[in-house]
């Protein structure tokens, strides 16, 4: 097992000049148990979206890291995220999944919390404590930030990260191409019914760095194209923008946030998709047009995946999902998924979506299972003695990245890498680790907010 | 020992007899099986707690009275 | 995760005077391995009942922290208890759970052991090793330290320890409410039928702190009260002395023992109970009247859950249980319930007991699985990265103990916490972390039998 702290996190193990990233990073407990303390109990996470909880009293149990966590609205309307354990002697406050409650009241001794967080009641707090438990310093435990973002909620442990949109920076606008209605009204979504939730066997940067733009592994997915779930009946999505866009990689190595996007030409109208329903199709017409309209150049870029450092995941383009990749120790992954969709979309467009979506993503999903086949076999085949000596490759398209690009009068914010004629390229996986290797050497946030001459160095080599 | 109260079953308006004997009226109730939310009616031992309402807890209800 | 050698276990972990215990001490995999180095190798652990194993060549096979231990009664009738590992290459030697057998044969390559744990037997002694093998050095290796107590049989590895009953001190005292019957009689109880052993995904001092008399929980069990298990038909227990005892919480702080306690009245009778049945409640009136005439005022008391140090559970009061928490990893505790009688109660008692007993206790039993419910989740809710930064709460009735309890005419040994108005104290279980962290910083025995220095210096 290679020891950490001698090797060093990059170079040793995450060596992006060379292109190669020890299998260790995936397998090994004892970097697992440094990620949960340097990763994921100081980024941002993705914790729900407010339309889980519209009413006081509502609550929704999610997770940060390995970790249960309570989102809920207080009688004032204020949303907060608590950790899901009582003060007194640890027990899960809430084993629901959601619900409304007036209190959160743990099972165990039956101490008492508001939803604002405050413990309000105590049992024999008079007659036992003699009134003396300072019950203003016992409340449950709450997360040091939290930031509503056009209907998600999102939250970290550490006072001293960045403000979540100083966290996201520029890459904020791609975000937006998940969370703004089709039609480019902005956060114009909502969430599809219930969450899915299944676990998978591998290390959680398995689906983190598919999502973080991934291409390459199309291939894969072959048995679904044949088979034509897509919503025009062919291939497993409509894409015919690939036929017309500039297909890219969109990096920001200070943030380690990254997207593939398209970028569509400056006049030219998209063709017809989503042909199985004349009224879906007409939506999607309607939408895309009125989007030209509203977001002028913006309008022309349509994302596909991305994934927001470390492990919240989206798919921007239909299947409309956000995805959280919770670790569940070194070896699992707790995938949940939250179904996106046009909040003044028509009920038949959103019914043909959601029949879309299932059959596409999610544990009974026909693309997302090959996927699955994939990382969990990967993972397997990674944990063993011999095979943790072998790095993974990730060198391809090293060096082609580029600094301003700009196509058809729009610039693109981030460092693009234009994967229209190469096909498929690592950048953004590369992003994903540069990101992650400086988050496990270093001590501070401070070191994590100027790190960019670093970054940009070693891309350099 | 007298019978346990299933406080989940008392609705708004039912009085309740506390243990010490002092009386209240449900106001709310959570449904979490530990807590209602309560006026004290009488209170022999802390007549500042009359009127007051409070969080009461379950293994303190020791008989359930009428509806008001 | 804290490192237990920057912190120290006192105050960093353990600190009693803020009342705070720091979620590590049950989670943290680090100090889970010094508590078997620290904790279960040197203390007095419960093994077993003399009534399972009563005649030559019986034997049952326990535990001792996370080690498997034969206790067997050899052919001359004396107990002992070994180590289940084969001196040659480490093999399980005995793998039923109990039996009756001449010699423990190890299913590896054959060697035999008397009932004595001399090695007897050695395939190919004369042609393999030439008569070489010295047979005397390579027994079973056998605990130093047995201890037999109103059929109790109690083990420790360390020879430094104190012997058994000065481990115990004046705790002794409340551990015959256990052990003896109902009516008084030495030691008058016996094991009733197989014990139960089942797993719970806790750290094991999770039940031990509830065993300790953790009475704040009784909401939990509010279920099981409304159900009306108890044995008059209601309730989950006959507990009619709660309106004229004293309730008291007991601790010894020199040895880590705790108990709760109920202290009668002087001059009056026990209430009816059992009632569901006219002959189980005539046997405990029979009893309690007996029992009282018997034992003077300490016939008064009554036992309700107690702990000796580190993890024998005491439940004296019908269901009347021993249990052992047996560690399995920090995160893990394997649980063993041994359920007591009156051996002289008529069969009818002891069948509906133990129909009772079930009801309430064991992997089925509705009180208990209230309590694996709690521990599980409390447990898993407390590993997390965040959740080991919040210290639990102990300050329940901090300050309130007193040193010489006395009430109507009887002296209570032990520092005692009333909770007949209180209702409930943490006193008990900040007497098990006060104990656990000296053990987990003393180096040796001198260290922690503090008594023995009081009297030197006297
Ligand atoms: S663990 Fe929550 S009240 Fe005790
Ligand atoms: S291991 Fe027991 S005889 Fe070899
Ligand atoms: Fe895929
Ligand atoms: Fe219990």
């Amino acid at each position: 097992m290679a020891s950490t702290n001698t090797t060093g996190y990059r170079r040793g193990l995450v060596d992006l000049g060379k292109g190669q990233i020890s299998r260790e990073i995936f397998v090994n407990d004892e970097i697992y148990q440094e990620e949960l303390e340097r990763i994921f109990a100081r980024a941002w996470l993705l914790v729900g979206h407010e339309s889980q909880i519209p009413n006081p009293g509502d609550f929704f149990v999610s997770s940060m890291g390995e970790e249960s966590v309570i989102l809920c609205r207080d009688r004032a309307h204020k949303v907060h995220v608590f950790l899901n354990s009582c003060r007194h002697r640890g027990m899960k406050v809430c084993r629901y999944d959601e619900g409304n409650a007036a209190v959160l009241t743990c099972p165990y001794h039956g101490w008492s919390y508001s939803t604002d967080g405050r413990l309000v009641g105590v049992p024999y707090f008079r007659e036992a404590y003699h009134g003396s438990l300072d019950r203003s310093r016992w409340g449950l435990a709450e997360v040091a930030q939290l930031c509503l973002y056009k209907g998600t909620v999102w939250a970290s442990w550490d006072p001293a990260a960045p403000p979540f949109l100083e966290y996201l920076g520029d890459f904020l606008p791609y975000i937006d191409l998940t969370l703004d209605a089709w039609d480019g009204s902005d956060g114009g979504t909502e969430i599809l019914s219930g969450i899915q939730k299944w676990r998978v066997p591998c290390n959680w940067k398995f689906p983190a760095e598919n999502f973080s733009g991934d291409s390459y592994h199309n291939i894969s997915h072959r048995s679904v194209d044949l088979a034509g779930i897509g919503p025009s009946g062919s291939g497993r999505r409509d894409m015919p923008e690939l036929l017309m866009a500039r297909k890219l990689h969109i990096a920001f190595p200070e943030h380690g946030h990254q997207t593939t996007s398209y970028l569509l030409p400056k006049e030219v109208a998209l063709p017809p998709a989503y042909q199985h329903s004349s009224v879906v199709s007409e939506y999607f017409r309607e939408c895309e047009e009125a989007r030209r309209n509203k977001r002028g150049d913006w309008g022309r870029m349509i994302a596909l995946v991305g994934e927001v450092f470390p492990n919240t995941a989206f798919l921007a383009r239909q299947p409309r999902t956000l995805a959280a990749w919770h670790p569940r120790g070194a070896h699992e992954t707790e995938v949940w998924r939250w179904f996106l969709v046009d909040r003044n979309a028509p009920a038949e467009v959103k019914d043909f979506l959601r029949q879309y979506y299932i059959r596409y993503s999610g544990p009974g999903g026909m693309t997302e299972q090959d996927d699955m086949e994939n990382w969990n076999y990967a993972h397997a085949a990674s944990r063993g003695t011999i095979a943790r000596r072998y790095p993974y490759n990730y060198e391809q398209g090293t060096g082609t990245e580029i600094e301003n690009y700009e196509w058809e009068s729009f610039r693109v914010p981030g460092v693009v890498c234009d994967l229209t004629r190469a096909k498929s390229s690592e950048h953004n996986l590369r992003n994903l680790y540069r990101r992650w290797a400086e988050f496990m050497e270093a001590d501070r946030w401070e070191e994590l907010t100027s790190g960019r001459r670093l970054g940009r160095a070693e891309a350099a080599e | 020992m007298s019978e346990p109260v299933n406080i989940r079953l008392l609705q708004p308006g039912t009085r309740v007899v506390l243990e010490g004997g002092a009386t209240a009226e449900i106001v709310s109730n959570p449904q979490d099986g530990v807590w209602v939310f309560a006026r004290f009616l009488t209170s022999p031992d802390d007549p500042d707690r009359i009127g007051s309402e409070e969080m009461v807890f379950a293994q303190e209800i020791v008989e359930v009275g009428e509806a008001s | 995760m804290a490192t237990t050698r920057k912190d120290g276990y006192r105050p960093g972990l353990v600190d009693i005077s803020a009342g705070q215990v720091s979620r590590e001490i049950f989670v943290n995999e680090e100090i889970y391995r010094e508590e078997l180095e620290r904790l279960f190798a040197r203390v007095w652990l419960f093994v077993g009942h003399e009534s399972q194993i009563p005649k030559p060549g019986d034997y049952f096979v326990s535990g001792m922290g996370e080690e498997s231990v034969i206790l067997c009664r050899d052919r001359a009738g004396k107990v002992h208890v070994f180590l289940n590992s084969c001196r040659h290459r480490g093999m399980k030697v005995c793998r039923y759970d109990e039996g009756n057998t001449p010699v423990f044969t190890c299913p590896y390559h054959g060697w035999s052991y008397g009932t004595d744990g001399q090695l007897v037997g050695v395939p190919y002694f004369r042609e393999a090793y030439h008569e070489k093998l010295d047979r005397s050095r390579w027994g079973l290796v056998e605990v130093p330290r047995t201890y037999l107590y109103k059929g109790t049989v109690w083990a420790c590895w360390d020879s430094a320890a104190p012997p058994f009953l000065e481990y115990l001190g004046d705790f002794v005292r409340y551990l015959d409410l256990t052990l003896d019957g109902w009516d008084g009689s030495e030691g008058g109880t016996e094991i009733l039928g197989g014990i139960q052993k089942w797993r719970i995904p806790c750290n094991w001092k999770f039940p031990a702190e509830n065993f300790c008399g953790d009475s704040y929980h009784n909401i939990s069990h509010r279920s099981v009260d409304l159900v009306g298990i108890g044995p008059s038909g209601t309730g989950r227990r006959d507990m009619r002395e709660r309106q004229m005892a004293r309730r008291l919480q007991v601790a010894f702080y020199e040895r880590g023992h705790q108990t709760g306690v109920y202290l009668f009245p002087k001059d009056q009778a026990t209430p009816p109970s059992y009632q569901h049945s006219p002959e189980v409640s005539e046997y405990f009136a029979h009893c309690e009247e007996e029992r009282r005439k018997k034992r003077g005022e300490w016939g008064r008391l009554i036992g309700s859950p107690g702990e000796i140090f580190p993890n024998t559970a005491l439940h004296p009061r019908q269901p009347r249980t021993i249990a052992v928490w047996h560690p399995r990893g920090a995160h893990q505790t394997e649980v063993w319930r041994w359920y007591v009688v009156d051996s002289a109660a008529p069969q009818e008692v002891k069948d509906f007991l133990r129909d009772y007993y079930i009801r309430y206790s064991g992997p089925g039993g509705m009180t208990e699985q209230d309590d694996m419910e709690n521990w599980n989740y409390a447990h898993a809710a407390s590993r997390g990265t965040i959740a080991r930064r919040y210290p639990y709460s102990y300050e329940q009735g901090l300050g309130f103990e007193t040193e010489n309890y006395e009430w109507q005419g009887l002296r209570i040994p032990g520092t005692v916490m009333d909770i007949t108005d209180a209702k409930s104290s943490e006193h008990n279980l900040r007497n098990l972390y006060r104990r656990w962290a000296e053990f987990m910083e003393a180096e040796s025995w001198g260290e922690l039998a503090t008594w023995r220095l009081a009297r030197a210096a006297e």
